[in-house]
């Protein structure tokens, strides 16, 4: 067997770079074996891909509630460790508490939601990776990998949807 | 296509950043460009900007720890001074970043595109000259670490009574979730300065890129972050601002406890943060390279028409203050109402309301006015200052009459004038810093925001069209 | 009747907003003559902050005779002399705006304490209080360095009472190291403290015995005796500080 190739196709528009991943598909180059790269946010359903997975808000919501716990112990128990009489207000002060548990949830929730773009996209990462800087001015890049297709039929349909170029990608330090 | 619709759609180009687009590649090497041209004078400022760092803010900070806040002017019954209503002043600042950047982008107001991020690094840095002047203020800066909650030694939490404990955990709050709300989209645009660079400048943009490439994973997780916290960072940074106003308003004191401190200085913040912005925006244009492209008439005009709406708000909150206050008669507040605008210092109390009200209220109404940069530098640099008033007003001014009229005394300012502007230099220098080394323009927004508009007939007349990509 | 306990805590303390300790100040025959500053300051290790300092509003005494006029010059007329002190408050606004609780109500004693060594100086507590009683160590006054004049001062420190340095609050503690001295004295003797055993700085001073000291919660102290007179004033009482200084002005 053959080291498993990836190729990478170059658009400079959006419509061809939807047509190519359309021809892709009846070519039998399944969904999970394509990935776009681009220089703006191009939505999936731009292109008809399936939506993407992202964990971000469900660690943003774990995130909160840790927050959150943490702000009712410093707002509900920290003060009972070490009682002390303040201004004739109870221990364990009313609405204060609410800001306390308002920020620390906040904060938890912010702060898990910045993580999360970090575990999702592996970030920070600095291994070589398959990429074309002509994607920072925009062009479109469609990413074939584990391609079992033969490659130069692949090359060619590509071309012919008006691809600038198609190439065997080759990871490399960005 | 007759000649007049053609004229009118060549306007409409002119007028509109939106509806000019270049190409993508052209507007990556502009700012790049903007980031790479620096001519000696900017050298020149900052060398200055620098040794007035070095003595005003790190010199006689030392000398401030070394000697004690006793070279400052604080005194009985004024205990709080300059410091303070620097703090307050520089939170107020960061309030403009957030705004425009989360409030905007929540409302897909589309003029905010590419100032963005000028406006979220006046928030990162507002805030640490926010912190440095709190943390001169106290008297003993070296323990401030027992404020902080964390299990410790000493068996002892802090006292979450206290509205300066609420501060704390708010103001840190808000610091980490802006620094990390300027680095979010921060990072497609580093990924485009680090394939543009080379030498020691593709090793600094490679590492804040974080081996970023633009895949659709990565901008699922940035847009969905994104979008967190563009909802999430309203609340908190109304929360700042009126946790710093429970600072006074909770506090038994005539004129500072007030129920509607909190609106009243969270639109105060507004109002100088939104002055600091287009005083920001103006500079930005002048002097660096290729911003005459993406910073136009029109975003002065829209930021000056904010501007106005923020200034009579505030002039509706300072009246309700005011009046309320006024009608109480409560002798200690009548006392110290008449001191605000007869005593020695009234005459700030009078220039407050011109820079705040009066000035933005007769100039900004005027839409050719208001589009004129440096008109409206003029109004920022006015709103500024008449904001700074009105926290020094509320502090040391207000401090000086108290319910034990014995202790009435003025309060002279000492060592707090060159920390004071040493926090403004500090602030200018690290803002400079930055417009060298990070994308001042986020190019991968305004080209999202190019491909959304586009022109439309409507009977005879060329109108804008807005399409919704997300 | 509404019962105070079933409102909460707030409530529940004004049962015992008569404190423990207390004292009453005779604003008719006080004399003005600052010996109570004097004596204050020589056994609380107060410092002495200079002319310039002092004139500026700094000067650190825990009490102070405060004057008044009536009329405008060369008409004037003096009205009574108003010696000003912690008031000790049972529900101090001092307290809950520190954010590291270094000033704290003793729930032992009924006063109102400050904690120097916990004190970060944020200067909260001072702005708050309605008397203007705290004082602040804007300088390290205690340092010969600094301040030359202490050199000789020194040797006439009180042992009992801590020397506070630059950047901490510090104010009247209606002399604890006498309550706590008097209060060991009586245990190791198996009595209770008598009326009168001892006494403050302040009030030992006072030529004119405008001062007096003792427990308040005892109904037959003379302390008690005299708050009781129909003249009896507390201080911004209506701001619900429940001070423990009764002033007695316009007496017979």
């Amino acid at each position: 067997m053959t080291e498993q190739k990836s190729l990478l196709a170059v658009f400079s528009d959006l419509e061809p770079a939807a047509d190519a991943i359309e021809q892709l598909r009846t070519l039998g180059v399944g969904d999970d074996c394509m990935n776009v790269i681009s220089g703006v946010p191009v939505t999936e359903a731009m292109l008809g891909r399936p939506n993407q997975w992202t964990n971000v808000p469900r660690l943003a919501l774990g995130g909160s509630l840790i927050g959150l716990l943490t702000g009712i112990f410093l707002a509900f128990l920290s003060p009972n460790m070490y009682q002390i009489q303040v201004g004739g207000q109870g221990f364990v002060p009313g609405p204060p508490s609410v800001v306390v548990i308002f920020e620390m949830t906040m904060l938890g929730m912010l702060l898990s939601t910045f993580l999360g773009v970090f575990l999702d996209s592996t970030f920070p990462n600095y291994r070589p990776m398959h990429y074309v800087p002509e994607v920072s001015d925009g062009k479109i890049a469609i990413l074939i990998e584990c391609v079992h297709v033969e490659e130069k039929k692949l090359t060619d349909a590509l071309e012919k949807l008006g691809a600038e170029s198609v190439q065997e990608a080759e990871a490399q330090h960005l | 296509m007759t000649d007049k619709h053609h004229n009118a759609e060549q306007h409409l180009r002119e007028q509109h950043l939106m509806l000019d687009p270049l190409p993508r590649g052209q507007m990556n090497d502009m700012v790049m460009e903007s980031m790479h041209t620096t001519s000696w004078k900017f050298w020149v400022v900052f060398g200055i900007l620098s040794v007035i760092v070095a003595v005003g803010l790190f010199y006689s900070w030392g000398r401030l720890i070394l000697e004690g806040v006793g070279i400052a002017g604080v005194n009985r019954p004024s205990y709080w001074g300059i410091f303070l209503v620097n703090t307050v002043f520089w939170i107020g600042i960061s309030h403009a970043g957030t705004f425009i950047s989360a409030i905007l982008r929540v409302f897909k107001a589309e003029f905010r595109r590419p100032f963005t991020r000028a406006a979220e690094l006046m928030t990162t840095f507002g805030l640490v000259q926010a912190g440095f002047s709190i943390f001169m203020h106290m008297g003993r800066v070296w323990v401030s670490y027992w404020l902080m909650p964390y299990p410790n030694q000493r068996g002892l939490w802090p006292n979450f009574h206290s509205p300066l404990s609420w501060d704390l955990l708010a103001i840190t709050t808000y610091l980490l979730s802006s620094t990390m709300y300027l680095f979010l989209p921060l990072i497609p645009d580093m990924a485009m300065a680090r394939d543009k660079s080379t030498g020691w400048r593709k090793t600094f943009y490679k590492i804040l890129a974080l081996g970023f490439r633009g895949t659709e994973g990565e901008w699922t997780h940035l847009r969905n972050a994104m979008n967190i916290f563009a909802f999430a960072i309203i609340p908190v940074m109304f929360s700042v601002h009126t946790i710093v106003s429970w600072d006074f308003a909770a506090a038994t004191r005539p004129g500072w406890n007030s129920t509607i401190f909190g609106p009243y200085f969270v639109v105060g913040a507004l109002h100088s943060g939104m002055g600091a912005v287009i005083m920001v925006l103006a500079v930005v244009r002048a002097t660096m390279k290729n911003m005459k492209y993406f910073i136009r008439p029109e975003h002065f005009e829209a930021i000056g028409k904010l501007m106005l709406i923020i200034s009579m708000t505030w002039a509706y909150f300072f009246f309700n203050d005011y009046m309320v206050q006024w009608y109480g008669g409560d002798k200690w507040t009548k006392q110290l109402l008449h001191w605000h605008e007869a005593g020695p210092l009234g005459w700030m109390w009078f220039a407050m309301l011109i820079f705040n009200v009066a000035i933005p209220w007769a100039t900004l109404w005027n839409k050719k006015w208001r589009s004129n940069p440096w008109i409206v530098f003029v109004v920022g640099l006015l709103i500024n200052v008449g904001m700074w008033f009105e926290r020094y007003i509320i502090i040391p001014i207000s401090l000086t009459i108290n319910r034990a009229p014995f202790t009435w005394r003025m309060y002279e300012p000492g060592i707090e004038i060159p920390l004071g502007i040493g926090t403004l230099a500090f602030f200018i220098l690290l803002y400079m810093a930055a417009s060298r080394l990070v994308p001042l323009v986020p190019v991968w927004e305004v080209q999202e925001g190019q491909m959304a508009h586009s022109l439309k007939k409507f009977g005879r007349e060329t109108v804008v069209t807005v399409s919704e990509l997300e | 009747m509404i019962d105070l306990n079933v409102v909460g805590a707030k409530g529940a303390l004004v049962e015992e907003a008569e404190g423990k300790w207390g004292m009453v100040i005779d604003q008719d025959i006080c004399t003005g003559c600052q010996a109570c500053v004097t004596a204050c300051a020589m056994e609380n290790n107060i410092a002495f902050v200079g002319e310039e300092d002092a004139g500026y509003g700094r000067s650190m005494h825990w009490i102070r005779v405060e004057r008044f006029w009536e009329g405008t010059y060369p008409h004037v007329k003096m009205t009574h002399y108003q010696p000003m002190l912690c008031q000790q408050c049972g529900q101090a606004p001092c307290e809950p705006v520190c954010p590291a609780f270094a000033t704290v109500h003793s729930q032992a004693e009924q006063v109102n304490l400050q904690v120097y060594n916990r004190c970060v100086g944020t200067r909260y507590c001072a702005n708050n209080c309605p008397y203007q009683v705290r004082s602040f160590n804007w300088r390290d006054y205690n340092d010969e360095r600094i301040n030359s004049a202490i050199a000789t001062l020194k040797n006439q420190y009180n042992p009992d009472v801590t020397v506070r340095r630059r950047g901490v609050m510090e104010k009247c503690t209606f002399c604890i190291q006498r309550i706590h001295k008097a209060q060991d004295k009586a245990k190791s003797e198996g009595r209770e403290v008598a009326d009168g055993e001892f006494t403050t700085a302040c009030a030992q001073a006072c030529p004119a015995d405008a001062i007096t000291f003792g427990r308040v919660d005892d109904p037959e102290s003379l302390v008690s005796q005299l708050a009781r007179q129909g003249h009896g004033v507390k201080h911004l009482e209506e701001l619900g500080t429940l001070p423990r200084v009764t002033y007695l002005v316009g007496g017979a």
